[in-house]
């Protein structure tokens, strides 16, 4: 009895064993590495001083867990480490200024805003050796319109000629793509576009080469399958833990000054924080609601930064209630943006004065933060026959629900009852685009700072039908449309403003709330980090080995 | 025996088919379109549209299902929508994680359990006794994800003796281990000792005491092996919830084992990945109680021979 009872356990434990050596062969690889790893850093600072020491830098945020190809994430967290590896044509500094990287210069255009004509610098190589040339680029925008890259960003460039035809698969080729030499190509627009040289300074556009891409199939962006001209290259990736990122010793733009990038995956945010508190990361994001519990321990250690995006009520215009302009100016009205930001986030925000962000061409500065007078907001209501309170329905995502919790409390005092329900994400998005949503809460962020990015594809008449906000307003419209027109950016920034104007102050369309300020922490020997929007670069940014633990 | 056994294996795969079938509509029916959810807030109506159509999601959910089932007996569970890798890749790399981590805490819940039980029903009603059953009690009712936390922050961070998150090296396992064994060492230490107290008072025993055999013998020959059955029970239950993942406990420390794996498919409607995670779920489960009631018929050849086995 005792020998088959031993036979049967040991049977059960091999399996189990023999289970999990199954799917361990990679995974062990990548402990032994890791383990390697850990001991390379620990080298480097125990080696702290001297010349030649390494210089590592472990940078801890979420795992975006979609890959690192740009054109199928449109995830910050995925950009952050693609952008390292690969690079757009032109990019977004630190301080969202727009340089060329890829191009001797910004390109040139001409007089109807429909030819654009670039210049690629020579002597730019792939990290697998393989120089760029103009057929790289066309072939990064030709598989951006294969309807089988599935690409989620194509809104930004299908102003391009012909890339309606393919996204439809009515074409193999981009007609509005033409390669002159190995350097020099033109792409021309179906309309005039302002922005579209912006939008080439976005991840999205990052510029891939044509072999390593084809070969690497649908496999493109996992693992180490991510060859760019940035100033890294992936050295390991186990697309679940960490990726590893070297120095790229050829990169055209100069060196870098760390010598390895350590991306470290942490889902949880409180648990990323302890393991910074343990030395075991130099840098990471830090989430809003933990910024009351580390920024007294921590306040020399936390740099707060400003994306250029807007928190705001975003509405279905359609729905009983909330498509009387007065119901949505009282609700704007019976909300203390300031206590909000105080009280609930912390501080971590700026109390809004219009939708578009104040970083953007644009922002009215001369507007103050949106009154609070719930008295006015109570008569409000009165005149609009609903005296006697309404109720809407609101369905938001679990990051808003405090915020939300605390306008319920607002929109009671006036006679408003919310009926806020938690839902997540992929209940949020289909949802919303379903237009089944009366009042939900939105972040809207712009990759660079122009009115157009934050507006169009929310408040644009054909566009906000797939928010879920129903917007129609003709004068609106025609402003987004000049503005896209125009080529002079002051002419641009003067019609987003009156665009704001009509969408945030007399339409009430939206609700801004305030402008999110986010946060990271690094050890005080990480030297010239900056975040300028959303997405980290570690283009600049240095480590002193000799602090390091 | 192998006619049992064979009864028993074909209850397995019509439970696992069953449950693929509910699985596969339920998911069909809840509020999350995936394809809105996998195409983010840039979609509009009509994307969404044509990525469905690309993926075959516009067929009738019945057609759906055949060719998922068709799919799966060639072995293929499709891809993850998002993670853009095969479903059976990511739950066996997840596996390994989870596997390694359930086995480790196991071994500790066994280790204190059995101990903490088999000296509970020796000394019972003594203060070793309630000593060993206060700490049980306490054992069931902290949650894990309170003691991972602890252990965390004391054992990790303040006393920097193991890794506070994260399994890059075999000792990134010790805390989970810990976090989760203790929970379990509880519940097998409380059934331990009802166990063997039962069989304690049966007349065998006494006759074995009679006879003067040696006190350790009859505890672990005579009493310890005929409490075996309920003792298995509870842990083929505690081994197949450890096999299909603590998702806090994992959360906790950075493990990406298969409980982290599966809520995020789920909060993302990656259809793919949790039907088969599901699946995956369900065969463990299911190969677990088949062991344990192989097992149940090894220790107790009466229960083979039961009518209606």
């Amino acid at each position: 009895m005792k020998k088959k009872l031993m036979t049967a356990l040991l049977s059960a434990g091999v399996a189990t064993l023999a289970l999990s050596g199954c799917g361990g062969s990679s995974s062990d690889s990548a402990n032994t590495a890791d383990q390697k790893d850990a001991s390379t850093a620990q080298e480097s600072g125990s080696t702290a001083g001297s010349e030649g020491v390494k210089k590592v830098l472990k940078f801890g945020q979420a795992n975006a867990g979609e890959g690192l190809d740009m054109q199928t994430s449109t995830n910050s967290r995925s950009a952050s480490i693609a952008d390292e590896v690969t690079e757009s044509l032109l990019r977004f500094d630190d301080d969202n200024n727009e340089e060329p990287v890829l191009l001797t210069d910004f390109p040139t255009v001409s007089d109807d805003g429909l030819v654009y004509t670039f210049e690629l610098k020579q002597g730019v190589h792939f990290t697998n050796g393989t120089e760029l040339t103009s057929k790289d680029v066309k072939f990064t925008f030709e598989r951006m319109f294969n309807p089988a890259t599935a690409a989620k960003s194509t809104a930004y460039f299908n102003m391009i000629k012909g890339a309606k035809d393919m996204l439809d698969g009515n074409a193999t080729e981009l007609a509005g793509f033409e390669v002159v030499d190995d350097y020099h190509f033109t792409i021309t627009l179906d309309y005039a576009f302002a922005p579209f040289v912006k939008n080439l300074g976005t991840s999205y556009a990052d510029i891939f080469p044509e072999d390593a891409c084809t070969e690497a199939g649908e496999n493109w962006g996992l693992g180490t399958n991510l060859i760019g001209t940035g100033p890294y290259k992936i050295q390991e990736n186990d697309d679940t833990t960490k990726v590893i990122l070297v120095k790229n010793e050829d990169y055209h733009g100069g060196d870098v000054n760390l010598d390895e990038l350590q991306i470290l995956f942490y889902d949880d945010d409180q648990t990323k924080l302890i393991a910074y508190e343990n030395g075991d990361i130099d840098l990471a994001d830090l989430n809003a609601s933990l910024l009351s519990q580390y920024k007294d321990k921590y306040a020399d250690e936390i740099t707060a930064y400003y994306p250029l995006g807007t928190s705001f009520i975003s509405m279905n215009l359609k729905d009983a209630y909330l498509s009387d302009v007065n119901v949505r100016k009282a609700i704007s009205l019976a909300i203390n943006r300031e206590e909000l930001v105080d009280a609930v986030l912390n501080g971590a925000g700026i109390p809004a004065t219009s939708y578009l962000n104040n970083g953007i061409p644009g922002h009215d500065d001369s507007l103050s933060v949106y009154e609070y007078d719930p008295e006015a907001a109570k008569q409000l209501l009165a005149d609009a026959g609903y005296g006697d309170g309404i109720t809407i329905s609101s369905e938001v995502r679990q990051a808003d629900q405090a915020v939300y919790s605390a306008i319920q409390g607002y929109l009671a005092e006036v006679g408003i009852t919310l009926d806020l329900t938690v839902v997540d994400n992929a209940t949020y998005n289909s949802d919303r685009t379903a237009g089944k949503i009366p009042l939900t809460g939105s972040t809207w962020n712009a990759l660079y700072p122009d009115g157009d990015f934050q507006m169009y594809n929310y408040f644009y008449s054909s566009k906000s039908n797939a928010q879920g906000v129903f917007y129609d307003n003709a004068d609106f419209d025609k402003l987004l449309d000049d503005a896209r027109k125009s080529t002079n950016e002051d002419e641009r920034a003067d019609l987003y403003k009156q665009a704001d104007s009509i969408l945030s102050q007399e339409d009430y369309a939206c609700i801004p709330l305030y402008y999110p300020q986010s946060q990271f922490i690094a050890k005080p020997y990480v030297k010239d980090f900056k975040v300028g929007n959303l997405i980290y670069h570690f283009w600049n940014v240095d480590v002193d080995p000799s602090a390091q633990n | 025996m192998v006619r049992y056994i064979i009864k028993r294996a074909f209850l397995a795969v019509g439970i696992i088919f069953s449950i693929s079938l509910i699985t596969f509509f339920i998911l069909n029916v809840i509020p999350g379109d995936p394809v809105a959810a996998m195409l983010g807030e840039f979609a509009d109506a009509d994307k969404i549209a044509q990525v469905k159509a690309q993926m075959g999601l516009d067929a009738p959910l019945p057609v759906q299902y055949i060719n998922w089932l068709t799919d799966l007996l060639h072995g293929n569970m499709g891809t993850s929508y998002f993670q853009k890798k095969p479903v059976v890749t990511l739950i066996l790399q997840a596996f390994h994680y989870t596997a390694i981590m359930a086995t480790a805490a196991y071994i500790v819940a066994l280790i204190l359990g059995l101990t903490a039980g088999i000296l509970a029903a020796v000394y019972h009603d003594r203060p070793i006794d309630r000593i060993l059953m206060s700490i049980s009690a306490f054992g069931i009712s902290a949650p894990s994800f309170w003691v991972a936390i602890l252990l965390q922050i004391y054992v990790g961070l303040k006393f920097s003796v193991f890794p506070v998150s994260g399994v890059s090296s075999p000792v990134g396992y010790v805390l989970p281990s810990l976090a989760l064994g203790t929970r379990y060492a509880a519940s097998i230490s409380r059934i331990t000792r009802a166990s063997m107290l039962e069989v304690m008072g049966q007349d065998f025993v006494k006759t074995a005491y009679a006879k003067g055999l040696y006190q350790r013998r009859i505890i672990l020959i005579h009493i310890f092996q005929n409490a075996l059955v309920p003792i298995i029970t509870v842990i083929g239950t505690d081994i197949g919830a450890l096999l299909t993942g603590s998702m806090i406990t994992e959360n906790v420390f950075n493990i990406p084992g298969i409980g982290k794996l599966l809520i995020d498919a789920i909060h993302r409607r990656d259809i793919p990945l949790v039907q088969g995670g599901v699946i995956y779920v369900a065969a463990i489960c299911v190969l677990i109680y088949f062991i344990v009631d192989v097992l149940y018929a090894v220790i107790n050849p009466n229960i083979r021979l039961t009518k209606g086995e």
